[in-house]
């Protein structure tokens, strides 16, 4: 239709965010910046948006923004039924990326093909695919996530071990960690490791892909589940192993977490870059490491965060489209929505503001997190798997690493589940 | 009108009467006494100490919560620097307006829904007619249903009526409340016939029957009953993320909920806005406790 | 003491019938009028939205192929499914065991609260409040006391009893959940058992007193037969709120481990708003209110060949 125009429009604006002034790009766009109220719906404190609200409404004066927030836990759920009621009260919302196939594939996400020049330049290549589905852009990232390994730098020097390097040549291994950790239980601490989202897919899938077991999901349709392979297999029977042998404590949940690490209970635990501002008031002095990966494995680390987009059901899409911009493609605006939460912002050039500015949070503990971050997003993240069946999936595998966690043998459980995910799938064709 | 409320003296003094004709009554009554006493508490404390270990770990910052869990000490259950910090976190955010909001919602699903249920029960106890069986089958299939699942269906329905963040789309699903009826209809049923008979004897209609004889001699229920239709509303979490909740409309525990980010949470305010959350509840229970003691029926009307 | 109590029950019941006949022509359209607004609202608010249930079960809605008719067909993929017989079974299972459980510890706590103690009401308070926690920090509080590091083990090693595991095998998650919900509801149904209780005329045990009846004889000879209604009340009300019960199980356990905490109820509630599977689903809510009428229309015949 009319795409060509849209696609000098996107290559123009392209060339002008590299120039870093992508916010003035969107009056070139056909349709206009739009006017009136838009309305967002997110799960965080409405503390979080506030600032980047602000700067939008004074950078257009025009429309207003009315943030509503919906409690995390059941965040996707009540979308889910929301958008399938075609409920015009949202034009703009947070979407989880991995869940991103299933909502566009019922058709309630905006298509956002004539920003794609614009997007691809503005974030990293793993940020900018997660948002593609069935060859279409339907949302433009806005934060991203990374992982590392935080140590308690206490305990590590009383028991007399030699914190890992900063170093992402010299990342640690699995096993190092494991050794190191029973090393410093055997010094009188309660536990060696603990991973932060102890039973989530999110925080195992890089140990799965780190032995080359795969996402767990293949082919065309991406509807195949494979969540059987030796890869799969290894690396959750030594996640197993280490809540059976005590190096690991089992029955802490939810955001109990990381208080363990806190707590100084336990020598390392692996967390996210929100931890650091988490940990910054701790009175014991730690220290990050990258992610580590397994002995001869590939070194993998987990990415992704939300995206938003627009309702196809929105009845003032113009102004809705112009708030996303404002806050995926314009840096300042991306900036803005990272204020008072510690997350990565999507925006590369938001994200090199930024970073610093997290790394000091922690002070001398947090030294070198930018470069890391940095790094990792660059070369060794890999996203969770687009496709229409993710919410199941996750949640079917996320039960089967409780459970292997509780004790479960791990080739039983994830045949178990192969066959779960199967079953939920049937549904969807 | 000839009948009276029931006369609670009588019955405190009959009670109070039950052990004597014993050899050595007042030794075996303190006893007693004590040792009931002494259960009471030990239950009452059993269950309240969950609630007080969150109600101190209100009182101290979120960083805190897990310190002291295992070993027990006394620090799991006492603290010795209360701060009310997480308090005056809590004004920060929407949980005021939601509780106001909550209280508005769950006190007009009260009122409105003790007027409709407690007609309904007095329908299916006070008469005899065919068909009755039937309606009373009917009041039971409808909380055998489950509301969360049919909560689906019924938001589309509201939907459609334009209900989505409104008071009325929040208050009216908790109006017809099958459960309340039965529980009325329960009590309703042990008010002695010939009450009702010497009163329309005297000329008294129905709805006179029903508000001047079944009411009042109905009470304990009546709050039971209320404290249902209450609890329902006040913790209301599915429907309202269905119905939509803006700002306006925000509920209690969708605020509550909203304290839980996803990268983190600070129990210590979490632990606070409960507390919040359960004061009110709490006060309508201690407050309503006395008309419990009272014995309604039976001994009333002798 | 038996035939007194059972006796005067009867006597008023069948006076009551004997008086309804008479009464026949005329209190029907009365007693209508008094029932129609409750009528009207749960027809429109249960029933009406229970039937789109009830029809949505016979198709099937798929994300890639639109919406197709399926007759009984979810339902027999249902049956068919071991992950689904499993959460029958668990359902079944606890079923069994938290409804005798909960009405029996009500009712000893309601006649331990109708005695006569100091600061009955206050220490009754306290059992009836967890009723009003938030279902989302209740679920907080019992995980913390349910952590292998937490209070419970912690309390229990005061009495010298070694840790347990609690929600992290699948041999102790489902009464891990019962105590929790035992928690949480039996001061609740404690309540009207008080209600029910104070309803006993005092004359009652007076008599019995002086026939010199112990105190447990006239617990079981007096106070149980005479509250029988409420106690049928809060049988079946407990047992259908714990067929709906899915809160704590989705925060605590997720089903987990091993499906031993798998309740229909919460089943349901992955397959309608996490799996987006709502016909499948609603054939669940049909099966569970299925098993639920049996459940209750058997309680109702206990209940009633028991005078």
């Amino acid at each position: 239709m009319r795409r060509p125009t849209t696609i000098t429009a996107g290559v123009i604006a392209a060339a002008l965010a590299l120039t870093g002034c992508a916010g003035s790009a969107d009056s070139s766009g056909s349709s206009g910046d739009g006017s009136g109220a838009v309305s967002f719906v997110g799960p965080e404190d409405p503390a979080v948006f506030a600032p980047v609200i602000d700067a939008f409404e004074a950078a257009y004066p025009d429309i207003t923004v009315d943030y509503t927030q919906v409690p995390f836990d059941t965040y996707a759920t009540t979308l889910q039924q929301r958008l399938s009621a075609k409920d015009d009260t949202i034009d703009v919302f947070a979407v989880d990326q991995p869940n991103l196939a299933q909502i566009a594939a019922q058709g309630f996400l905006e298509d956002l093909s004539d920003l794609e020049d614009e997007a691809k330049a503005a974030t990293s290549a793993a940020q900018f695919d997660i948002n593609i589905y069935d060859g279409t852009m339907y949302a433009l990232p806005v934060w991203n996530s990374t992982q590392m390994l935080f140590y308690n730098k206490d305990i590590l020097d009383a028991a007399g071990i030699e914190a890992p390097s900063l170093n992402p040549d010299e990342r640690w291994t699995w096993e190092q960690v494991a050794e190191a950790g029973a090393q410093a239980q055997a010094a009188g601490i309660e536990s060696g490791l603990l991973l932060e989202q102890a039973e989530a897919y999110y925080q195992l899938q890089p140990l799965i892909e780190s032995l080359g077991g795969g996402s767990g999901i293949t082919g065309d349709d991406m509807l195949t589940a494979d969540v059987t392979t030796d890869g799969w297999v290894e690396a959750m029977e030594w996640y197993g192993g280490t809540f059976e042998s005590g190096l690991s404590p089992r029955g802490v949940g939810g955001f109990q977490t990381s208080a363990v690490f806190t707590d100084q209970k336990t020598a390392f635990f692996v967390g996210g870059p929100w931890d650091i501002g988490g940990f910054a008031d701790a009175d014991f002095a730690w220290g990050i490491a990258p992610h580590p990966s397994f002995d001869g494995g590939e070194a993998v680390t987990p990415t992704g965060s939300w995206s938003w987009g627009v309702n196809t059901a929105s009845t003032n899409k113009d102004a809705a489209r112009t708030f996303l911009e404002f806050v995926a493609l314009d840096a300042a605006g991306n900036l803005a929505s990272t204020e008072t939460q510690t997350i990565i912002p999507a925006n590369t050039e938001a994200a090199a503001e930024y970073l610093p500015k997290l790394e000091a949070l922690g002070g001398d503990n947090s030294a070198g997190a930018a470069d890391l971050i940095t790094y990792e997003i660059e070369n060794t993240a890999v996203a969770r798997p687009v496709s229409i069946g993710y919410v199941q999936f996750e949640s079917i595998i996320n039960a089967a690493i409780a459970d292997i966690r509780n004790g479960s043998d791990a080739m039983e459980r994830l045949t178990q589940a192969q066959q779960q995910i199967e079953d939920a799938w049937s549904q969807l064709r | 009108m000839t009948v009276s409320a029931p006369r609670r003296s009588s019955v405190q003094r009959r009670s109070s009467q039950r052990h004597s004709g014993r050899r050595r009554p007042s030794t075996r009554r303190s006893v007693l006494f004590i040792g009931t006493t002494l259960l009471a508490a030990v239950a009452g404390i059993a269950f309240f100490a969950p609630l007080w270990w969150s109600f101190v770990n209100s009182l101290r910052p979120g960083s805190e919560t897990f310190r002291y869990l295992n070993p027990l000490q006394w620090q799991t259950f006492f603290t010795l620097t209360p701060t009310l910090d997480n308090y005056t976190a809590l004004l920060d955010t929407d949980l005021s307006r939601a509780i106001l909001n909550s209280l508005i919602v769950s006190v007009v699903t009260v009122l409105a829904g003790l007027a409709v249920c407690a007609t309904a029960a007095f329908g299916l106890s006070a008469f005899r007619f065919r068909g009755q069986g039937l309606l009373f089958s009917v009041v039971i299939l409808t909380f055998l249903i489950p509301f969360d699942a049919i909560a689906i269906p019924l938001s589309d329905m509201f939907r459609d009526w334009n209900l989505q963040n409104t008071f009325v789309g929040l208050i009216l699903p908790g109006i017809g409340n099958g459960m309340a009826i039965f529980l009325l209809r329960t009590f309703f049923l042990a008010i002695p016939e010939e009450l009702v008979e010497a009163a329309r004897l005297d000329g008294l209609g129905w709805w006179g029957v029903f508000t001047r004889i079944y009411l009042p001699l109905s009470r304990p229920a009546l709050i039971g009953a209320g404290l249902m239709l209450f609890l329902f509303q006040w913790q209301a979490y599915v429907w309202p993320l269905l119905m939509g909740t803006d700002r306006e409309h925000i509920l209690g525990p969708v605020a509550l909920s909203n304290l839980q980010g996803q990268f983190q949470v600070d129990y210590g305010v979490l632990f606070a806005a409960s507390m919040v959350l359960v004061l009110i509840p709490l006060i309508i229970i201690l407050s309503f406790q006395r008309y419990f003691i009272q014995s309604v029926t039976t001994s009333g009307m002798k | 003491m038996t035939s007194l109590a059972r006796g005067a029950g009867t006597a008023n019941r069948r006076a009551r019938s004997r008086g309804a006949r008479s009464w026949m022509r005329g209190p029907a359209p009365v007693a209508l009028l008094f029932l129609l607004p409750a009528l009207i609202a749960l027809i429109v608010l249960r029933l009406a939205p229970a039937g789109v249930a009830l029809v949505d079960s016979l198709y099937r809605e798929s994300l890639l192929s639109g919406t197709t008719f399926v007759g009984l067909g979810n339902y027999l993929e249902l049956f068919a499914n071991p992950d689904f017989q499993n959460s029958i079974t668990v359902t079944l299972l606890f079923t069994v065991i938290v409804n005798p459980l909960q009405v029996a510890a009500a009712f000893l706590l309601a006649v331990l609260f109708t005695r006569k103690a100091a600061g009955s009401r206050f220490w009754r308070s306290l059992v009836i409040l967890p009723i009003a926690v938030p279902p989302a920090v209740s679920a907080v509080i019992w995980s913390v006391i349910y952590r292998p590091d937490g209070l419970g083990n912690g309390i229990l090693a005061v009495f010298g009893i070694p840790p347990q595991s609690f929600l992290t095998s699948p041999e102790q998650s489902l009464m891990s959940i019962i105590v929790l919900l035992s928690w949480i509801g039996v001061g609740y149904w404690m309540m009207f058992l008080i209600a029910g209780i104070n309803d006993v005329p005092g004359e009652y045990y007076e008599a019995a007193s002086l026939d010199g009846a112990s105190a447990w004889r006239q617990l079981w000879t007096i106070t149980f037969p005479l509250v029988r209604r409420p106690l049928a009340f809060v049988l079946v009300a407990d047992t259908v709120s714990n067929f709906l019960i899915f809160a704590p199980v989705q925060i605590l356990t997720k089903g987990g481990p091993n499906g031993s905490t798998n309740l229909l109820m919460y089943d349901i509630f992955t397959r309608a708003y996490t799996f987006a599977d709502v016909n499948k689903a609603q054939a669940e809510v049909v099966i569970l209110v299925l098993i639920t009428i049996v459940i209750v229309a058997l309680q109702f015949r206990l209940l009633r060949t028991e005078d």
